[in-house]
């Protein structure tokens, strides 16, 4: 079956906290934007209860109802949403492809904000129990049905002991299982103390994930201690993973440049190894993985794909033209040299206008289109004939090479 | 084309509409479709993600604000 090809300006995949602020800058600036996301719209802010330091909201609130928000002001700029995974990419060129299992979609710029996945712990047994059999990574989604149970927590995180003390709320004990000696944790202090004073809370020092025992559910999880070898035979009715997070970067190996542990490498302005490609949030190798960074992310990565867009359009609509020869006057505004020459090319301007386009390019204000033409050095003109470059004047800029090169 | 199956699970909540997604499917044949209508955010975590992981294809529909079915096509 061929698929159907849909063309947008902007495709964003991955619905996040730094995917939605993504859409909502992209929507406001008018561009046609698709947003893919292959489960709930929200990403990994929705599997907590507790967010209290995203500004905004002094009473804190729920990552699902802020998430929410999120989508809604989305939806608000005319985001289009479409729910299903990204199976394949093709970033190269002018024209990048987004393909899921029934559609293949084209964009001029794509924005990745894919984020990232519980890790496991690689302990035996533990496929078996994945999906609702018993190890999960979400409190708030699981936490009512272990009303009156036993649970256990590896991890000791902030995520982890946060998230333990949540549970507290419903099961009769959460015993959490921590890599390190007795009384050391890696959550922030103010939430050591309080699960340290938990009355339902218990602590197992020094230990790891082993094996995960049960029937059709899990029902035992086999500690070890990383001291003495010991096992530890732990008997619950579910086990909550928080040991950390992968990147959801695998469709994107060998394309886009990553870090060891696979996280996009970006600049500052959100840019990847690939024009036209930006990513943004948890994805990117970066020091503080959060909403409110994700949001910055987000913001910045929306702005500089509006940029590159617009740059295009006038790189390909404007310079490149074949309808009449062209001259690109690549300048900076800063820079007193570049300025002189400037009521000169004015004067050409004037003098061969409808005949010569003249363009000037200020790469004090982006440095996008100098590149595009290979053009490092200021001044420069590049001289454009029949959609194509002729010829790149880098010294001696006087009236008689410009004169010579219009005339030619 | 197969037959397309409505699952009704409105009103469910963790675990449940996953445990009925996977007793559904085991009745249908490959080709066929079975649309799960869910109401709790929970099950959009883990009904497509399990249902990917088992080889399927799955497109989802919000159909209203909180509201969603997610399309399952048997693939084995
Ligand atoms: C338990 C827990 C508690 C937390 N508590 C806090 C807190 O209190 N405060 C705080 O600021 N932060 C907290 N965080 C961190 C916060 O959730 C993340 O920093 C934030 O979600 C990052 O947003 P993101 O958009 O970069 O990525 P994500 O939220 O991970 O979103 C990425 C999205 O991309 C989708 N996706 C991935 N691959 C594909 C594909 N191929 N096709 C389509 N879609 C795809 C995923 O399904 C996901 O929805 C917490 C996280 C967890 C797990």
């Amino acid at each position: 079956m061929e698929k159907k090809v849909e063309k947008y300006d902007v495709i964003i995949i991955g619905g996040g906290a730094a995917g939605l602020t993504a859409g909502i800058y992209c929507g406001r600036a008018r561009l046609k934007t698709l947003l893919i996301e292959k489960s709930l719209v929200g990403g990994l802010a929705t599997y907590t209860n507790e967010i209290e330091n995203y500004p905004g909201f002094p009473e804190g609130s729920t990552g699902l109802g802020l998430m929410e928000l999120f989508h809604k002001q989305a939806k608000k700029f005319n985001v289009d949403f479409k729910l299903t995974d990204v199976k394949s990419v093709n970033l190269e060129g002018d024209v990048k492809t987004v393909e899921t299992f029934r559609n293949k979609f084209e964009a001029k710029a794509v924005i990745v904000a894919t984020g990232g996945k519980p890790r496991l712990t690689g302990a035996k047994g533990e496929e078996a129990f994945l999906y609702d059999k018993g190890i999960s990574f979400c409190a708030t989604c699981d936490a009512a049905a272990n009303t009156g149970k036993t649970v256990l927590v590896v991890g000791s995180g902030d995520a982890a002991i946060e998230e333990g003390m949540f549970l507290t709320k419903f099961a009769d004990k959460v015993i959490v299982s921590v890599l390190h000696d007795t009384g050391k944790m890696d959550c922030n202090e103010i939430a050591k103390a309080e699960a340290l004073a938990n009355p339902k809370m218990e602590f197992i020092w020094n230990s790891v994930a082993h094996e995960f025992f049960g029937e059709e559910r899990l029902h035992t999880v086999v500690l070890k201690n990383l001291k003495t070898d010991q096992l530890i035979p732990v008997k619950v009715d579910s086990c909550f993973l928080f040991i950390g997070y992968l990147p959801n970067t695998d469709i994107f190996k060998g394309v886009l440049d990553m870090n060891k542990g696979g996280y996009l490498l970006t600049n500052e302005k959100m840019e990847t190894n690939i024009e036209g490609i930006f990513a943004c949030g948890d994805v990117r190798d970066k020091f503080l993985k959060q909403v409110a960074t994700a949001v910055g992310d987000g913001a910045i990565a929306g702005y500089s794909a509006e940029k590159y867009i617009a740059e295009s359009e006038l790189f390909h609509n404007q310079i490149m033209q074949c309808d009449k020869p062209g001259i690109v006057y690549v300048w900076n505004a800063i820079d007193p040299k570049c300025r002189e020459f400037l009521p000169l090319i004015e004067k050409y301007e004037a003098a061969y206008d409808g005949k010569v386009r003249i363009t000037k390019v200020d790469i004090y204000k982006s440095a996008g289109i100098a590149s595009r033409l290979g053009v490092s050095q200021v001044p420069s003109i590049v001289k454009i004939k029949d959609g194509k470059i002729e010829k790149i004047i880098r010294e001696n800029i006087c009236e008689e090479e410009l004169a010579a090169a219009i005339e030619e | 084309m197969g037959k397309e199956v409505m699952l009704d699970c409105l009103g469910e909540a963790c675990p449940v509409p996953l445990i009925k997604t996977e007793n559904a499917l085991k009745k249908l044949t490959i080709g066929d479709l079975l649309i799960v209508h869910i109401d709790h955010s929970c099950a959009m975590k883990n009904v497509p993600e399990w249902a990917r992981k088992e080889g399927h294809n799955v497109e989802i529909e919000e159909v209203d604000d909180g509201e969603w079915e997610i399309f399952i096509e048997k693939a084995k």
